[in-house]
């Protein structure tokens, strides 16, 4: 069989190839377009990050390709998960054989000839383009019918134009190949060509409709590379490059805010706190903004959307998009947004977490609830109390009718003892008090005694700040902070176990950007380690029943921590799992400073507590003084009996005391 | 026009009775401190009315210099300055004769406003008490101020309604809650334009104490032992809750 | 000892003094504000119209130094508190507010610290100024009507523009022997309808603490605590009520507390003698059915 021979039945074939020339350039003015756009937002400066590109971030090559290109995350829904894969990876092999084509037409690379013909240029390009059909078709109809999370609050236009210009382009291709195969031989292997060639076209005028068909379909594929960039298919370049500057590791990862320059007599212009309009965000914002696909993804996860409060995640972004677009710099956005749906954020990370393109959604929510509070000092009237009490008296539970020390009542605790102590057991705001949480402390207690690890508590109840974090107030948090980084040091602490993940989190995240550095362990992994170690007679009959664990949104998907807790919980029960879990779990409705929320809708928490008390579990185990709170109260509706247990209470139920030897 | 705030730093008013202790006859030192309850609305009040009258805003107190810090918070809602007058009596007479050398200081203050009662020792006097010092009028538990054509205007919240009442020049009002004078929250770039705020500091004077001598200050034992009434079926929870008002001659 | 009430034409503030007034004398004298004949026997009687305290400074204190009264008693309101600093001042006298206790040799109790301490002091000259917490004393039984002259040369610091009595169904909160108070826990303004149909049923009054009032969910004239009403029920309901002391304050004269708070560690409890841990929604009005058959 004779090799395909280029131009074959066209004159002047050339003038597509010199065309593909302006065509590369209008791409690329379309991408400078958008960097022109991007370039708008503020630099991230971040003086201990030396590969800063362009302001933007670090670029993470592995992240890049995971998430980027081999867009890991998109099939966590199968249906347009598996359609998009289709329509990428067809158009990925499309592209190669079309550059394969070119080498030919250049090089007189044999790409023509035998099994390579055979196999790549007809079967697998035929296979490729019915692919990119498929998922056509499946995107267009989607389109027709669109589901909740596209629709709401707004679908990014766009795609029908885009989406049918690459339909005609894949189509007059088959019907192009059909012809020439139809004017010659048909080709083993181009089983679409093929087909088009024996069932459609006949061989009649099949010479002319080759030569017609392959103008319009170089002239519209033409067409469509050139209108990339002006269609929302630019995501092809901006998501993989958002997902490569995204920071790999897990959680928001806000950062800490350096107030110096308030202070500072010479200081000219202060920096905005937060942010209330789109000059206030950074390149890599602006970068998630304009890379977002309007999908939906993360209205979907997102606890207070699902009980029916104002916030979208999908909608912030999608109104900071539509202001990039119409560059409307210096327009105050808040306002546009409610001060409720602000406040609603659990900061949980979930719609971060699902995001396929790696949007960091909490970051721009947080900053406008920063500007709020920190610029504006608005805040909901519960949480500004908490945020006033955090401010007067060290704690945010304002009105609590417990004493800092009734916790420990009847209980010998050791204190810190600095060159003697090893650990120091942070107990935190919500174990000191509030009545339910105390039992965390006095378990935990119990099962560092029984393990004789050397710790000790410190003398008066403290707070991270967290807080104050949470609902915007990075200025308290700071000066919470910089009081027990100093208090720490005069100590000559260094190893902490936590209980709250909020606090483990502000040592871990926050903490050494201050300047202090710990070697920090949740009490889930500290357990752990403890039994393995075998220092904890644990009665392992697994009389423990059926328990089910919530994770804890600070402990999970902002840290990674999965394994550990579930493996303590394995060795005293059976652990069943609750539909939403690990990353993919469901708030427990008191991040972001909810826990001090007058909730509208349904409660994040009863509604978490009906999905643990579905998979029939005995008790529900959590990691999480808040947690523990929230979740206590959300089964309350559904019965009267306790079943959530923070793990250091389900431990120390099992513990035997180790015989004296 | 020149307004002025009386505030006070007391130990925290919301520390749970449980936990209540006293040293030396007053609220044990461990309790955090932090500005009155009512003064905060006080200020708030002020600051409302600053704007309304384009007035300036000053905090007088009378207190430790410790107490600088928390001051400066309600000089953060946003006064103007600060006058501490350093001193510790609890004597209402001598608080008053020290506020009136502060305001005497100030030379032209048009208003005073008050907390309706301090925070620690509750008494809701020395106001009173200094405006008969100063030769003008007192009016206790007020909500909202107005000022026109040189009168002002208060509504004076009394215990069955509202009265409205005017007077001319300075005046001394004590400052109830209402829910428009929620305090605010400052904003940090208040907080830190509060620390550049003037604070004027004038040594206290022992003079004008009453003829009143301290016994005794002690914590009073509450004995109350709650019966819980169990509420599954809020029918059978009633019907026990009434049959135990009744069996102990409550109703 | 020569003790001198002030107080405005109400049978039960008036009384409650005469009971104090006891401790100092047989007979005191009164001064009366507002119109209508003044309850009770006493030695002297003064009266006006002019209720605002700010210009009866300087004609009660004329008054009281031509009588060389030793003991003035007043009861804690706008009247008491705007008269007791300014009188204090004027005949540079003791002044002791918000007086709960009276032991003999003029030593007096009072509340401090959002009454999580009493204080005792002693009066050390005389004249003296006291005012009374209400509800802490009895009131006593006033017989017969006393003859006044008229208290003049009132002076016109202060103008009564206007005055507004909210309008209070039925039995004012001191004198309710059953209360049903709301508090921020009640969630929305509305439901305080359902708070007075209770109340209703009981003969009672509504109240409701400083949260509530300061959302707005209900007028300060209802609030009671430390800085609101005191008062002295036989049965107070505290619904959807935290308990913060100066609440308790308030209605630490109640004979009995029964507390309704889904929040079990409410510190309401610790004060109730009855608590319910449940949505009051749900216990509520089926409390106001049963009282109305009950009838």
């Amino acid at each position: 069989m004779a090799a395909r021979i280029p131009y074959w039945n066209i004159n002047y074939g050339v003038i597509i190839d010199l065309l593909a020339i302006p065509v590369i350039l209008i791409f690329l003015y379309g991408l400078y377009l958008q960097w022109q756009g991007i370039k708008k937002g503020r630099l991230r400066v971040i003086p201990s990050i030396t590969s800063m590109f362009q302001g933007i971030g670090t670029f993470h090559p592995a992240a890049f390709f995971v998430k980027g290109i081999l867009n890991a995350k998109i099939y966590r829904r199968p249906a347009s998960g598996i359609a998009h894969g289709c329509l990428f990876w067809g158009m990925v092999t499309l592209f190669v054989g079309t550059n394969l084509v070119i080498l030919n037409i250049v090089f007189g690379l044999p790409v023509f000839n035998g099994a390579f013909n055979r196999w790549f240029m007809a079967f697998l390009l035929d296979l490729a383009g019915l692919l990119v059909l498929i998922g056509v078709v499946f995107f267009l109809l989607r389109r027709l019918f669109m589901p909740e999370r596209l629709k709401m609050p707004e679908a990014r236009k766009g795609f029908v134009l885009v989406g049918s210009l690459l339909g005609f382009v894949i189509i007059t291709g088959f019907v192009m190949e059909g012809a020439r195969l139809s004017a010659g031989n048909l080709e083993t292997g181009a089983f679409v060509g093929n087909f088009f060639a024996s069932s459609i076209i006949g061989k009649a005028n099949a010479l002319q409709i080759h030569t017609m068909t392959w103008w319009v379909h170089g002239l519209l594929a033409l067409f469509f590379i050139a209108y990339i960039p002006f269609s929302p298919l630019v995501h092809i370049i901006l998501a993989p490059v958002n997902c490569g500057f995204a920071d790999p590791s897990p959680g928001v990862k806000m950062g800490v805010m350096d107030f110096s320059a308030f202070d500072d007599e010479d200081a000219e212009e202060l920096p905005a706190l937060g942010a209330d309009k789109l000059s206030d965000f950074t390149r890599k914002r602006f970068l998630d903004f304009s890379s977002c696909l309007w999908c939906g993804r993360c209205q979907e996860v997102c606890p207070a959307h699902n009980t029916e409060k104002p916030l979208s995640p999908k909608g912030v972004i999608v109104t900071m998009a539509q202001k990039l677009n119409n560059t409307e710099m210096d327009e105050t956005v808040i306002d546009s947004m409610s001060m409720e749906a602000i406040f609603n954020c659990t900061t949980c990370a979930a719609c971060m977490e699902v995001c396929p393109v790696s949007i960091n959604q909490p970051k721009t929510i947080m900053r406008f609830r920063q500007n709020l509070v920190m610029e504006q000092g608005q805040i909901p009237e519960l949480m500004g109390k908490a945020v006033s009490s955090l401010e007067q008296r060290s704690h945010p539970f304002f009105g609590t009718p417990s004493g800092a020390a009734e916790w420990r009542k009847d209980l010998e605790v050791p204190v810190f003892e600095p060159g003697k102590t090893q650990y120091l057991l942070w107990i935190g705001c919500s174990i000191t008090y509030e009545q339910r949480a105390w039992n965390i402390g006095r378990a935990m207690v119990n099962i560092l005694q029984k393990a004789n690890v050397s710790f000790g508590i410190l003398e008066d109840s403290r707070c991270t700040g967290d807080p104050a974090k949470q609902m915007g107030n990075e200025f308290l948090f700071a000066e919470i902070a910089q009081q027990n980084i100093e208090d720490f040091s005069s100590l000559g602490i260094q190893k902490i176990i936590t209980m709250c993940p909020h606090c483990y989190n502000s040592f871990t995240r926050h903490y050494p950007k201050l300047g202090g550095e710990y070697e920090v362990i949740p009490h889930a992994a500290f357990i752990k380690m403890l039994i393995d170690e075998g220092k904890l007679n644990l009665d392992t009959k697994k009389t423990g029943g059926r328990i089910t664990y919530h994770d804890p949104c600070y402990l999970g998907r902002r840290n990674g921590l999965y394994e550990d807790p579930r493996k303590v919980i394995s060795c005293v029960g059976n652990l069943v799992e609750m539909s939403r879990n690990k990353n993919e779990s469901f708030c427990c409705g008191g991040g972001g400073g909810n826990y001090w929320a007058e909730e509208t809708g349904t409660r994040i928490n009863q509604e978490r507590a009906r999905e643990a008390l579905d998979t029939n579990a005995d008790t529900i185990a959590v990691a999480c003084p808040f947690c523990l709170l929230m979740l206590t109260d959300g089964v309350k509706k559904y019965t009267e009996d306790t079943r959530a247990f923070d793990i250091a209470e389900i431990v120390d139920k099992f513990l035997k005391d180790i015989p004296e030897t | 026009m020149h307004i002025a705030v009386l505030a006070k730093v007391v130990p925290d008013y919301e520390v749970p009775s449980m936990d209540f202790e006293l040293s030396n006859n007053r609220a044990h030192e461990r309790f955090s401190r932090m500005l009155g309850l009512y003064d905060e609305n006080a200020i708030e009040t002020g600051i409302q009315l600053k704007g309304k009258t384009s007035s300036s805003l000053t905090i007088i107190s009378y207190g430790l210099e410790s107490d600088i810090q928390f001051l400066r918070k309600g000089v953060a809602m946003g006064a103007d300055k600060l006058v501490l007058v350093k001193g510790t009596s609890d004597d209402a007479g001598i608080i008053a004769q020290n506020l009136k050398q502060a305001i005497d200081n100030l030379e032209d203050v048009d208003l005073i406003l008050a907390g309706q009662q301090s925070a620690d020792m509750d008494r809701g006097v020395v106001p009173g008490i200094l405006a008969q010092m100063l030769g003008t009028a007192f009016i206790p538990q007020v909500g909202y101020i107005d000022y026109k054509n040189g009168d002002w205007t208060v509504s004076q919240m009394t215990a069955t309604g509202q009265r409205e009442l005017e007077f001319q020049g300075p005046g001394v009002l004590s400052i109830t809650s209402i829910p428009e004078n929620v305090p605010r929250i400052p904003a940090v770039r208040a907080i830190f334009a509060a620390k550049k705020k003037p604070v004027i500091k004038l040594n206290g004077i022992e003079q004008g104490k009453m003829p009143l001598q301290e016994i005794s200050v002690e914590i009073p034992k509450i004995e109350s032992v709650c019966e819980f009434i169990d509420a599954q079926d809020p029918n059978e929870a009633v019907k026990s809750l009434l049959t135990r008002l009744s069996e102990e001659r409550y109703i | 000892m020569k003790t001198l009430i002030i107080e405005n034409i109400d049978p039960k503030k008036i009384g409650e003094l005469m009971t104090v007034s006891r401790l100092f004398c047989d007979i005191p004298d009164i001064i009366a504000l507002g119109e209508g004949q003044i309850p009770g026997l006493f030695g002297k009687a003064w009266q006006t119209d002019k209720t605002v305290a700010a210009n009866l400074v300087s004609s009660v204190t004329a008054i009281i130094k031509q009588e060389n009264y030793d003991v003035i008693l007043m009861s804690v309101s706008t009247l008491g508190t705007g008269l007791a600093g300014p009188l204090s001042v004027a005949l540079s006298a003791p002044v002791v507010t918000e007086v709960t206790f009276v032991h003999p040799d003029m030593v007096i109790e009072r509340p401090v610290y959002g009454g999580k301490a009493i204080i005792k002091q002693k009066l050390e000259s005389t004249p003296a100024i006291l005012t009374i917490r209400r509800k802490y004393f009895e009131t006593a039984k006033l017989e017969g009507t006393t003859e006044s002259v008229l208290l003049d040369s009132i002076e016109q610091k202060v103008k009564l523009v206007a005055e507004k009595h909210e309008q209070t169904e039925g039995i004012p909160l001191e004198d309710a022997d059953v209360i049903v108070s709301g508090g921020r826990g009640i969630g929305v303004s509305d439901n305080f309808t359902m708070l007075q149909h209770m109340a209703d049923q009981f003969n009672g009054a509504v109240g409701a603490s400083r949260g509530a009032v300061d959302e707005g969910w209900a007028s300060p004239t209802k609030q009671i605590g430390q800085t609101g009403k005191i008062v002295a029920p036989s049965v107070y309901f505290a619904v959807g009520i935290s308990g913060a002391s100066q609440h308790l304050a308030g209605i630490a004269n109640s004979k009995c507390v029964v507390a309704i708070n889904k929040d079990e560690d409410a510190n309401i409890f610790n004060r109730a003698r009855f608590g319910i841990v449940c949505d009051y929604k749900k216990i509520v009005p089926v409390l106001t059915q049963a009282i109305m058959e009950d009838r």
